[in-house]
């Protein structure tokens, strides 16, 4: 009888030492764990506020916007990028008048035409030429342009795939998928290089268009697809609802397919134009002055050599937060579209 | 000739080989009458109203909706004239989920019969208030119940002002309680004197509304009669014992 008291009691004891060391060991642990975070965080801020040297982005943040856009006619691109502002936040918030809703895509669709008036002049306004366009209003331009375009591209592609006619089926499906195997990086070099070699002589394609062109041409076979997946999902019973009201195959695809697509696609597409804002960077090797173009001719200029870092730190943290904001707007957009979710829809 | 609405003569129509969905179909609906359309799952009564407005093509026979006249090879140009004057309401409703109520109502009546905007939307507002459902006239249909739904997919077929209605079944998919207020409305249009081809399982509908009873099974018709007769004194085994069952539900 007492042996069992004793066998109990060393029992607990030997439990009680091994909590302790277990306790102990955790808390060492997290105190590792703690000064680690807390040393990296510390290294990091010390060289952000006192080793880095942030003149380089300070003293060029105008050149960061615009590039090399002519100085008395700045607020040409500022005005476009501020009502691009102001129309996300309006997005944002959402109007709650239905023509206000209404209005919204196309207003979106207008900035396009306008930010290329405003860079580009003519009608009453100084003409600049598109060598002098740089920085983020042509990192925004290349992107909303060639955006734009791949849209319709893409969606008839994606019709073209779904044909009846055997021909176009074949071609769309011959464009969309050898664009989808080669790098985008050779479609840039086509469009710089080789594009020009094909037109005729006396005929120039300006080196921003050549890229856009490029981009579009790539972007669309990427954005058919999504949509083709969009057409594949609605079901058969819409196009038959559609037959029995007596709307013929166009005014089907047109009113009751694309609007569909379009809307199931949605979050792929904001992937893709995320992607492509991403990717117009490419372009800095091929001698455009977008962002990442102001960043390196910055770093060649003798007077800022060797901050890499903090440039490339403050060029990630604008690419971020536009990608960012970008994700944010198509999360909204897209619950404000949801067709299957009662509660969301306008 | 002038007093047929639909007419079929020995229509057939297999999916696959040697088994027929529809078997040597010959029937006829006047004008301003109700045909109630019965028969077991899979007994083709889907395939046989679905051939009236050009949704499903088939191999023998020939079909004649309101003096149009198709066979088995698929025109489209017939059809399509068909379509306008011929309306069809589903199980599953089949609206258009990216579109309002009104919109769905008005597309076709602007997009087909190039009616004036505004025109269609008042009438699609009075089709509407006729169903009670005025009030969700901007809603889209994720936030109507089944039976409103299904009341909206009869106010677009209306809104075409067709001379033919066909309903596939169009209370099979709503709750019990939902069922009457579609039925009502249905009720309504046959005393409008409206054509329908109705196929149901509701037999107090059926023997109210119905000049006809079609009974059809395996892809044939087994029998037509009026409700009086058919419920009371079916003709044939095989429909007394799908009565039968039906009444146990
Ligand atoms: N697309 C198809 N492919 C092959 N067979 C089909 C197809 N559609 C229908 N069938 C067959 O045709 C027959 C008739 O089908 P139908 O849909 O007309 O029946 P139904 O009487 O409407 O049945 P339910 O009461 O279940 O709706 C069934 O045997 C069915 O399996
Ligand atoms: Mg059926």
């Amino acid at each position: 009888m007492p042996n069992k008291i004793i066998k109990s009691g060393l029992k607990l004891l030997e439990n009680n030492i091994r909590d302790l060391f277990s306790n102990l060991l955790s808390l060492i642990l997290r105190l590792c764990i703690i000064s680690a975070i807390g040393l990296t965080f510390f290294y990091i801020f010390q060289w952000l506020a006192i080793t880095a040297n942030w003149k380089v982005v300070s003293s060029n943040v105008p050149l960061f916007a615009f590039g090399s856009f002519p100085s008395d006619q700045r607020w040409r691109p500022s005005l476009w990028i501020i009502s691009l502002l102001f129309l996300s936040i309006f997005t944002l918030i959402g109007p709650n008048r239905k023509w206000l809703r209404r209005i919204l895509p196309f207003a979106w669709i207008s900035t396009i035409p306008i930010g290329i008036y405003l860079l580009s002049g003519g009608l009453g306004l100084l003409p600049v030429a598109s060598r002098d366009w740089g920085g983020l209003s042509l990192t925004i331009l290349l992107t909303g342009c060639s955006f734009l375009l791949s849209l319709p591209l893409g969606i008839l592609l994606a019709l073209g795939r779904q044909s009846k006619l055997l021909v176009i089926k074949h071609l769309s499906s011959l464009y969309i998928d050898s664009m989808r195997a080669v790098p985008l990086i050779a479609v840039l070099f086509f469009g710089q290089l080789l594009i020009p070699l094909f037109l005729p002589l006396g005929v120039e394609v300006d080196r921003v268009w050549r890229a856009v062109l490029a981009f579009t041409l790539f972007v669309s076979a990427y954005i058919s697809e999504d949509i083709r997946g969009g057409l594949q999902a609605i079901p058969n019973t819409q196009i038959e609802a559609a037959e029995t009201l007596g709307l013929n195959q166009f005014q089907i695809t047109f009113f009751v397919l694309i609007p569909q697509a379009l809307r199931i696609a949605l979050p792929a597409l904001a992937n893709q134009a995320i992607g492509l804002f991403q990717n117009t960077s490419l372009m800095a090797i091929l001698g455009l002055v977008e962002l990442l173009g102001v960043g390196r001719s910055l770093l060649a200029n003798p007077e800022f050599i060797g901050r890499y870092i903090e440039v490339y730190i403050w060029l990630a943290s604008v690419y971020w937060l536009f990608c960012t904001f970008m994700a944010i707007l198509a999360r909204h957009i897209e619950q404000r579209m949801a067709i299957d979710k009662p509660n969301l829809v306008p | 000739m002038d007093h047929i609405a639909v007419r079929t003569k020995k229509l057939s129509k297999s999916y696959t080989q040697g088994l027929y969905a529809l078997d040597d179909i010959s029937i006829q609906v006047d004008h301003g009458k109700v045909l109630v359309v019965m028969g077991p799952s899979g007994s083709g009564k889907s395939t046989l109203i679905r051939t009236f407005n050009g949704l499903e093509p088939f191999d023998e026979g020939e079909v004649n909706v309101l003096g149009i006249q198709i066979d088995s090879t698929y025109d489209e140009r017939k059809i399509r004239k068909i379509r306008k004057r011929v309306g069809m309401v589903f199980q599953q409703f089949n609206l258009f989920p990216h579109l309002s109520i009104l919109e769905n109502i008005t597309l076709a009546p602007i997009q087909v019969q190039k009616r004036r905007p505004i025109e269609a939307e008042e009438h699609a507002m009075h089709l509407l208030s006729q169903m009670g459902i005025a009030t969700h006239s901007s809603k889209y249909p994720s936030q109507l119940s089944g039976g409103e739904q299904q009341r909206v997919a009869i106010a677009r077929a209306l809104a075409l002002k067709p001379e033919l209605l066909l309903f596939d079944e169009p209370t099979s998919a709503l709750d019990p309680e939902r069922v009457n207020e579609v039925l009502d409305v249905m009720r309504r249009l046959a005393k409008q004197g409206m054509t329908m081809v109705v196929v149901t399982h509701e037999v107090a509908f059926a023997k109210e509304v119905a000049d006809q009873v079609l009974f059809m099974d395996a892809g044939k018709v087994i029998e037509t009669s009026t409700p009086d007769l058919f419920f009371s004194n079916a003709q044939h085994e095989r429909s007394r014992r799908f009565l039968n069952q039906i009444e146990k539900k």
